[in-house]
């Protein structure tokens, strides 16, 4: 892999722990733990995704030149791996007379199946000779009681937006690469202090192009404002605010019509499904009425049965996860027109020879095939390859469903 | 020379006055004044499949023989949008002069009673500025759809439901000429499904020669259950079985499959209620709530969130609530 095809977030990896950006007191804890070492044997960097925590630690290995070793959950049961790793430095291979730091990459990883790891892991904090960094996401759950004991905890914050942008613009001009300020700062926003999503969205952006990146931006952004929505209308109790809870999204009515379409039978059923449907119902036939006879008021009504209406449909409301998708009939429809494009066509083509319209044609669709499936009639009608392999394969598609050869006399 | 069609519903469509069946009286008029050469404005109203096109394409080519198509503008009021298409297509055709003797063209606008109120009045002036240079023949289901301006501009011809007799007749010149065999009972049957519309009779009919010269009954009745959205019962089982999602879906690949229209599907929905194997009172109730879904269409916008709603209430029903 050359230089250029490395991920960003590889490819600017900051190597020193001075070009370390907006983690000042982390470090300096940090440098202390290595100073007073080995009061404590271990350090944990808590903090959230993205802040910096592998970076901080390879940047201190480098800085103290220590060889780095890297730990999973997994690792820890593995005994050879462990005793290799805990041999002295003076024994190993000469080329390598440096020190060792341990790094146990994502403690919150020892979960569940890996009953028994966090005792593994304080066992070899006991008998370590090296200085052992863990991360963690949240190490303040109680099974990590014993662990915080035997460590130095520091803290790692997410960054802040102007010190990601910072990052972000350092970038752009290291890849000699122009990108809006505006879009710049949308990442940053978007990343909430983890630098990781801001590269891997910068990244997107220089391979997509920032119109378009930027355009799904929205789309990723209407989509979670309006599953938040939706999970107020279906899951919390009604209240006097339901009415103005789709102020909040910058989706049209008309859209949010059907996302709650689609996702009433994921969240009702029985009564409440039948309610949601009556006001679903109710809010589209004042969806009709505006748009027959242009007067907006009727607006207040879709939204009140949309809002309220849908909310009321039960009291009984669940806290359960769910997961919301997306509108699925109006792509299905567009995916039929689609398909239907050469029936149309065809259709046309009858409705004219016959003097008819093409509303009464489709009456016969369910035998016109049989009858057009004739070889002089196609050429008559001119019917291109196309629309003759439709025609072909409608007939057969009627004589199989309907069984029509026992009728063949052969 | 033009080449025949061998589509059955052209190639055996009436080409002389007195091969049309079951129309004697408006034939003999008609006939009358298409060698008179001057025919008045006309509406011509009746079920489908009567012959009221084939009377028009008729008079057209006594009029104008081997030229007719030139001077005569063949318009479908359903399949066009808008009265200021019609009329401006109206108005193209009728700027130049006939050809041949006759001093008038002819526009045939089909399914006239498509034209809404609006449409229709447009249109009575359109007819008013042209007469001298055209003649208008409408067609129509129903005449009492027509706004009276345009019935008092026009010589009514009312057109009978065909009757048995006139339907074996065609059916068994098609026959002899196709080297079909059908015998009486399997003639009744395409009688009794067709309700007097010819045309459906001689589809089914070319339809069923597709698969056997010898045309059965049960044959027909196959044909003939295919046209029915059978697949509704099926989206009804599943709601009233409690499953809304799998109703739901069969419902959209209904619609899309043979885009059935939300107006087709309730009122499958509404004849299949009687089939289905529920409590006498629950039909009732299931009829009520089906007819206010329909009216809710008319008044709504999106026909499949109407039909979910009604496909809600069979769920309901379906679980005894």
């Amino acid at each position: 892999m050359t230089e250029n095809q490395l991920p960003l977030i590889e490819k600017y990896r900051v190597k020193d722990l001075k070009d370390i950006k907006g983690q000042d007191l982390a470090i300096q804890d940090i440098k202390t733990f290595f100073k007073t070492y080995p009061k404590k044997k271990a350090i944990i960097l808590n903090g959230p995704a993205g802040s910096g925590k592998t970076t901080v630690t390879i940047a201190f290995a480098r800085e103290f030149n220590l060889e780095l070793f890297e730990l999973n959950a997994s690792d820890l049961r593995n005994k050879a791996k462990l005793e290799e790793i805990l041999k002295p430095a003076t024994l190993q291979s000469s080329l390598f007379k440096k020190g060792k730091l341990i790094l146990m990459d994502e403690a919150d990883g020892i979960t569940g199946s890996d009953r028994g790891g966090v005792t593994e892991l304080i066992g070899l904090i006991e008998k370590t000779q090296f200085p052992i960094i863990i991360t963690a996401n949240d190490i303040w759950q109680q099974k990590f009681s014993l662990l915080r004991q035997k460590c130095q905890l520091v803290n790692l914050k997410e960054l802040k937006d102007s010190t990601i942008l910072e990052i972000l613009k350092d970038i752009v001009i290291k890849e000699c690469r122009t990108i809006k300020q505006e879009t710049l700062l949308t990442i940053a926003k978007k990343s909430k202090g983890d630098v990781r999503s801001a590269l891997n969205d910068l990244q997107a952006a220089l391979i997509v192009g920032e119109e378009n990146f930027v355009s799904e931006l929205h789309e990723r952004e209407k989509e979670e404002s309006i599953f938040n929505v939706l999970k107020i209308i279906f899951q919390s109790q009604t209240n006097s605010k339901i009415i103005s809870a789709y102020d909040s999204t910058n989706m049209e009515l008309d859209e949010i019509m059907l996302w709650v379409e689609e996702n009433i039978p994921k969240e009702y059923s029985g009564k409440a499904l039948f309610k949601a449907f009556e006001s679903l119902s109710k809010a589209d036939v004042f969806k009709g009425r505006i748009y027959r006879q242009q007067y907006w008021r009727f607006l207040v009504y879709q939204n009140f049965f949309l809002s309220a209406g849908i909310s009321s449909a039960t009291r009984l409301k669940s806290n359960r996860f769910t997961q919301y998708a997306r509108p699925s009939r109006i792509l299905k429809i567009w995916m039929s027109n689609q398909k239907n494009a050469k029936k149309k066509s065809v259709l046309e083509k009858y409705a004219q020879e016959t003097h008819i319209s093409k509303k009464k044609a489709q009456q016969y669709s369910f035998i016109l095939p049989l009858i057009l499936k004739d070889k002089s009639i196609q050429e008559k009608l001119e019917f291109d390859e196309k629309e003759q392999d439709y025609i072909q394969e409608k007939a057969g598609t009627i004589i199989i469903a309907n069984n029509l050869n026992k009728f063949r006399q052969d | 020379m033009e080449q025949d069609s061998n589509i059955w519903t052209e190639k055996y469509r009436p080409k002389k006055f007195e091969e049309v069946v079951g129309q004697d009286d408006i034939i003999r008029k008609v006939t009358n004044l298409t060698k008179s050469l001057n025919i008045p404005h006309m509406l011509f109203a009746g079920p489908a499949g009567t012959g009221k096109s084939t009377l028009a394409l008729i008079i057209v080519k006594e009029l104008y023989g081997v030229h007719w198509k030139e001077n005569c503008l063949e318009l479908n009021a359903s399949d066009e949008r808008g009265i200021d298409i019609v009329r401006q297509k109206v108005k193209d055709f009728a700027r130049t002069k006939a050809l041949g003797s006759v001093p008038f063209k002819v526009i045939f606008l089909d399914e006239a009673d498509a034209l809404t109120r609006e449409a229709q009045q447009a249109l009575r002036r359109t007819m008013e500025n042209f007469t001298g240079t055209c003649r208008f023949i409408l067609s129509c289901n129903y005449s009492s759809k027509i706004i009276d301006p345009i019935q008092s501009r026009c010589v009514v011809f009312r057109f009978k439901m065909l009757e048995k007799k006139d339907i074996e007749k065609r059916i068994r010149i098609i026959a002899e000429k196709e080297g079909l065999q059908i015998d009486q009972k399997t003639m009744e049957t395409l009688y009794e499904d067709s309700e007097g519309d010819c045309r459906r009779v001689i589809n089914l009919l070319q339809a069923a020669s597709s698969i056997s010269p010898t045309i059965s009954g049960e044959l027909i009745n196959t044909l003939i259950s295919a046209a029915k959205p059978g697949d509704i019962k099926i989206v009804l089982e599943y709601a009233l079985s409690g499953d809304f999602l799998k109703s739901k879906e069969k419902l959209l690949e209904v619609m899309l499959k043979e885009s059935v229209s939300g107006t087709d599907i309730i009122k499958s929905i509404q004849k299949e209620i009687w089939n289905l194997q529920i409590d006498n009172e629950l039909k009732v109730k299931l009829t009520e709530k089906t007819g206010e879904i329909e009216f809710r269409m008319v008044e709504g916008s999106d026909e499949f969130i109407q039909l979910q709603a009604l496909l809600a209430s069979f769920v309901m029903a379906g679980r005894g609530i």
